[in-house]
């Protein structure tokens, strides 16, 4: 990494935001903090960073119905087109998270993660990758019906995953890293990426009932 | 007395006629039931003693012990039919009387009274009894309840009145508004069991309302203060070392405790896998993360489970780090991958005298009907232990 990458930490509790910002690797420069939506809101329209590390649960927001991460990317997300969001979640149950990633977060990570893998999250999310655990991508999987048999016959289908994206979600599943999912199936780490991106955006936009109703279940809680 | 083998214990049976006192304690002295009847008929006319003794027992001695989940108290005496036609022959005779009523010439009081009040207890107790004890039953139950409370309604309703604008009122302009207002307090009776039931049940209600309102607010709270902490301390400490352990292993109870406390314990393979994970990561220095996808209706206790059991037995024991379990359910088959990034072991190069893997994995997965593989993980790092499990056909 020739430049620095920018970050701002989002999170309302300040022992964690300074326990990641001294963990966080030397090429990340850490220009900015929140503790709540406004807050949020403000110090990334005026920092306009290249990473956001948003957690989910959030203070302030002004929709119950909302989770604090979503209700940021909803308000600030258009202003700063070229800032990636990189959610960060308490747990590391993917129903938290499907709000944020459909509000627009480019992947998420746990807040059991060690520096050094945020810094990796980090730097993989500016590069404009995907970031997934294993516990997403069983999601994914679990939401897009590949284990019932459910495969998509056209690339561009929104609500089913081809079947190049169920095998590498199924390896990303494993515990293997892109590297790793490259390796078994013969193809370059750029294409994993891709397939990655393309999984997420499916996420994303897909209008399936299972992630809707995970989602509105989240929501109610 | 002390001689006598022991009688059996004073409880109602639960196949009964009306309550199950005659039968429970004809069991209890070893009487024939239809003596311990009588006895209580007859000793009834001595000045209520046995109706006394009857309503003493029936309140004070408890149901038999159910002898099954199914095994439901059954009164095969219709009470509430009996009380509701007892009610309607007497206000029928109450109106009829008062219909045929000439006046105070032949007495002090009225002859539809004893009647008219006789069928205002009967269609109280009637409407108590369809509501609290035959409701629950399903040979009864809501229809019977509508029938018993509208003839009992309507019934009440006319003889309160015939005796404002019939005859008896001209006779006895006092007594009969009196008592044409009892009838009407009577129809009150007859839905006021309905009314507390209702009561009861929303306050029911609004009491577990109140307890789920408190346990969300408890579970929001614990979200954002101790599993916040708890996921620092993993953070801090790194997620192999003691304290990291321990405050996964807490973070994990507690979640589970938050957001499933209600529901059962099901044992199905994951959650059974994912508990001894748990277990695991207390004991070693590891950690696991169990992904499942698809529906599997693999029992815990089965082979698959055990076999499962043992790799990540193995990982943990000889690996440690970081492990990942992957399990996948389909129609056809099951798979579960365990994935550890330890220094990696070449099945073949393990001393014939060490059963372990081949033993308790690989050949247990073959006797069983599966399969088993273990190599290296991807590129050439850990180990990858793959079961496969074929779901038989008439499985479903």
């Amino acid at each position: 990494m020739a430049d620095t990458l920018t970050v701002v930490v989002v999170d309302d509790h300040s022992i964690f935001r300074s326990g990641l910002r001294a963990d966080l690797d030397r090429s990340i420069e850490v220009v900015g903090e929140a503790a709540d939506v406004p807050s949020a809101v403000a110090v990334i329209a005026a920092t306009r960073p290249h990473v956001v590390l948003l957690d989910v649960h959030l203070p302030g927001g002004s929709d119950a119905s909302v989770s604090g991460g979503a209700e940021v990317l909803r308000r600030v997300a258009s202003e700063v087109p070229s800032t990636r969001f990189l959610a960060l979640s308490v747990s590391d149950k993917a129903e938290d998270v499907v709000g944020v990633i459909r509000a627009g977060a480019r992947g998420y990570i746990t807040k059991g993660a060690s520096g050094a893998e945020v810094s990796r999250a980090v730097q993989a999310v500016a590069g404009g990758d995907a970031v997934f655990s294993p516990r997403l991508a069983g999601f994914v999987l679990d939401a897009f019906g590949a284990a019932v048999g459910e495969t998509a016959a056209a690339d561009d289908e929104l609500d089913r995953l081809s079947a190049r994206e169920q095998e590498v979600m199924r390896l990303i599943a494993r515990g293997y890293a892109y590297k790793e999912v490259a390796a078994t199936l013969f193809i370059s780490a750029k294409t994993v990426e891709s397939h990655v991106s393309s999984v997420l955006r499916k996420l994303q936009l897909s209008s399936r009932h299972e992630l809707t109703a995970w989602a509105t279940a989240r929501r109610l809680l | 007395m002390t001689t006598a083998p022991a009688a059996p214990a004073l409880v109602r049976r639960r196949d009964c006629l009306v309550a199950g006192v005659a039968g429970g304690l004809a069991d209890h002295l070893g009487w024939p039931v239809q003596a311990v009847r009588v006895a209580f008929a007859v000793t009834a006319l001595l000045a209520g003693a046995g109706a006394l003794l009857y309503a003493w027992l029936w309140a004070f001695t408890p149901w038999a012990e159910p002898l099954g989940p199914d095994d439901r108290v059954v009164r095969r005496a219709p009470v509430a039919i009996v009380a509701t036609a007892g009610a309607l022959g007497a206000a029928i005779l109450a109106i009829l009387l008062a219909i045929l009523d000439d006046g105070p010439a032949d007495g002090n009081a009225p002859d539809w009274l004893v009647p008219a009040a006789l069928a205002v207890l009967l269609a109280a107790g009637a409407g108590a009894w369809v509501s609290f004890i035959d409701r629950p039953d399903p040979a009864r139950g809501r229809r019977l309840e509508v029938w018993v409370r509208a003839a009992l309604t309507a019934v009440l309703a006319l003889l309160a009145v015939v005796l404002v604008l019939g005859p008896a009122a001209r006779a006895w302009p006092v007594i009969a508004v009196l008592a044409a207002f009892g009838a009407l307090l009577g129809i009150g009776l007859v839905y006021l069991p309905a009314l507390v039931k209702l009561w009861r049940d929303l306050e029911g209600e609004r009491v577990r309302r109140i307890r789920d309102e408190q346990r969300s607010a408890m579970a929001a709270h614990l979200h954002d203060s101790v599993l916040q902490t708890l996921a620092l301390i993993q953070n801090r400490a790194g997620a192999s070392s003691e304290a990291g352990r321990l405050a996964r292993a807490q973070e994990r109870e507690l979640r589970s405790w938050l957001h499933d406390g209600d529901a059962l314990a099901d044992s199905d393979l994951a959650t059974d896998l994912r508990d001894f994970a748990a277990a695991l990561e207390l004991d070693y220095p590891v950690r696991i993360d169990v992904v499942a996808v698809g529906m599997s209706d693999e029992r815990a206790s089965g082979e698959l489970a055990a076999a499962a059991r043992e790799a990540m037995l193995n990982a943990a024991r000889h690996a440690g780090g970081e492990v990942s379990v992957y399990l996948e359910g389909s129609a056809r088959a099951v798979d579960v991958y365990v994935r550890d990034r330890g220094p990696g072991f070449d099945p073949a190069k393990v001393a014939p005298g060490r059963l372990g893997v081949r033993e308790s994995i690989i050949g247990r997965m073959r006797r069983a009907g599966g399969s088993a593989t273990v190599r290296a993980g991807a590129g050439g790092e850990g180990t990858e232990v793959h079961l496969r499990f074929e779901t038989r056909v008439e499985h479903g």
